[in-house]
């Protein structure tokens, strides 16, 4: 662990997409056993902000350490082995296999057999790992089922369970209740909390709508234009006039 | 871990090793059956490919065409050593995999076919225009192969049993292959490779792998060619035969390893029973492929699956 307990440090990161600059010089710094929550308008650059974080696109500037580590320029199956997942805002699973071979092959990547000859011929014992999570989500019932038979809740569950399966320090979370009812919303809230609290993960979370993430957040930074507006606790934001004109007023929405 | 040989599998080798013992295999249905497993086998390797990676290979004939190729140029020096035949065709095929999948898995879908298809087109053409290899004429009057120094597998039933071994080992490869860490895996690049990456695994690591597996399973069997058929022509590594086996594995069944095996046979035999009745076979193979693939999409072995769906096989509700 690097200076300040600090797990995450996003420094200065730009990004643009030829003319177009979806992140300008943006900085966050998450610690370990925190919950952080990236907010703002449609297009202000959240998903471009998770996606240089985790790998899928390289910085124009600035650069990502996790855990004293420079990230950045890694490829996204590096940044995972070091412990950073991410679950994907539109359903992103394995939609011809079962429920369990879905969570199994997400575990077996943390077993020795990873990467090696020997991956060839053995076949690692995760049930355990497997089903402590199937149960957790209430979807142990579901485990012979093909992923895509399951229903939108169901699904965004095992896509969580894929993360977690990954043995993750750090879990981002794209949207993790976009399409769900407001009932499903509030408790899948109260699991993702308390799955992080029992496992001591670290949760860096991305949302549209700001009464979620006033729940369970430590600390709110939000994004405007590609520009971290403003940072701090859910209080201070819910009053922060700039935010509120950010949501509110201008062009946006 | 279970045992990867199925009792029902076990069974067709337990039938297959009987065959010969009936009256009605005379030389010519022993060397028929000969060329149904060994493309069987080929078959059953490329769904390594098609079925559970989800990756269309063009360019399987170079593999095989290679491996009967290695093969051949030793025997023709008096080299006669069945096992120095395998291991060059291992090492051959090896390389020459090695190449085409680093450059193929870079690109998906049709431009990894293109890829494997303009590779083995590169071989096809050096092999049918270098006079070392024979150009056209390829390598041709080879001696019989031998198993141990003195032992000659000269005779059809000796070249039928050593299909039948091939044809157990590989189905052994490939159903502990599917079954383990790495077939896992397989499925998983198949569904969703940009997941699977998310998850921490290395795509194109497993694509090569995959690749280099079936590449030398499909050139073993290459290397047994020649010690049947006294030969080894650029026909072997024409594209026309990788086409032969696509359509081999989509007539047996994806993702089912014996179904390619069944449908590899099955497509041999048809052409040798046909061609030798009339002359525009080609037209009724073609015909017999096309009804299968509109009304039994999912392949031979998915026949039984479909009659149950149609309510007519047993076991209906």
């Amino acid at each position: 662990m690097s200076r300040n307990g600090a797990l995450l440090q996003v420094e200065g990161v730009s990004k643009s997409f030829g003319a177009l600059a979806a992140l300008t010089d943006v900085s966050l710094t998450v610690s370990a056993g925190e919950v952080v929550s990236v907010i703002g308008p449609n297009g202000a650059g959240k998903s471009t902000l998770f996606n240089v974080i985790t790998g899928l696109h390289g910085a124009t500037g600035g650069r990502v350490l996790f855990d004293g580590q420079v990230i950045t320029g890694r490829a996204p199956e590096a940044v995972n082995r070091l412990g950073l997942a991410k679950t994907f805002q539109i359903t992103n699973v394995f939609p011809g296999i079962s429920v369990y071979e879905n969570v199994r092959v997400a575990a077996q990547s943390r077993t020795p057999e990873a990467g090696r000859f020997t991956s060839l011929w053995r076949r690692p014992d995760v049930e355990g790992a497997v089903m402590e999570l199937l149960v957790a989500f209430g979807l142990e019932g579901r485990r012979d089922e093909a992923a895509q038979n399951l229903s939108h809740g169901e699904q965004r569950y095992l896509e969580i369970c894929l993360a977690l399966a990954t043995k993750p320090t750090l879990l981002l979370l794209d949207e993790p209740t976009a399409g769900m009812t407001p009932g499903e919303t509030r408790d899948a809230t109260a699991l993702i909390r308390r799955m992080a609290l029992a496992r001591g993960l670290t949760l860096l979370l991305i949302e549209h709508d700001m009464s979620v993430v006033m729940g369970i957040s430590d600390r709110v930074a939000v994004l405007h234009f590609g520009q971290k507006i403003a940072e701090g606790p859910p209080e201070a934001i819910r009053t922060n006039p700039q935010v509120i004109e950010a949501y509110l007023g201008g062009v946006d929405e | 871990m279970s045992s990867p040989l199925s009792p029902r599998a076990a069974l067709m080798f337990a039938a297959l090793a009987l065959l010969p013992l009936t009256p009605w295999m005379s030389k010519y249905y022993l060397l028929l059956a000969f060329d149904a497993l060994l493309f069987g086998a080929v078959a059953m390797s490329l769904d390594l490919l098609i079925g559970y990676t989800g990756l269309v290979s063009f360019g399987h004939a170079a593999f095989f065409g290679l491996g009967a190729y290695s093969a051949a140029v030793l025997l023709e020096r008096g080299v006669t050593s069945l096992w120095l035949s395998l291991a060059l065709s291992l090492v051959v095929v090896g390389l020459y995999a090695l190449l085409v999948s680093y450059f193929a898995t870079t690109r998906r879908g049709i431009y990894f076919a293109l890829l494997t298809l303009i590779f083995a087109e590169v071989v096809y053409t050096v092999f049918r225009y270098t006079q070392a290899f024979g150009g056209s004429d390829g390598i041709q009057g080879l001696p019989a192969p031998s198993l141990l120094p003195g032992v000659l597998i000269d005779t059809p039933a000796r070249n039928y049993y050593l299909v039948v071994a091939y044809l157990f080992f590989a189905y052994l490869v490939c159903r502990t292959l599917v079954s383990s860490h790495f077939g896992r895996v397989l499925a998983a690049i198949r569904e969703n490779e940009d997941r699977a990456r998310f998850l921490g695994y290395d795509v194109q690591r497993y694509k090569m792998g995959v690749c280099m597996i079936s590449a030398m399973l499909t050139g073993l069997a290459g290397a047994l060619y020649p010690g049947r058929a006294a030969y080894a022509t650029p026909d072997l590594l024409h594209w026309s035969i990788s086409g032969e086996f696509l359509i081999m594995v989509m007539i047996g069944g994806l993702g089912t390893l014996v179904g390619p095996i069944i449908g590899g046979a099955f497509f041999i035999v048809l052409q040798e029973k046909v061609s030798s009745y009339v002359q525009w076979y080609s037209i009724v193979v073609g015909l017999v492929l096309v009804f299968i693939v509109l009304f039994v999409p999912r392949g031979l072995l998915g026949f039984r699956s479909a009659l149950r769906l149609h309510g007519l096989g047993r076991g209906a509700p």
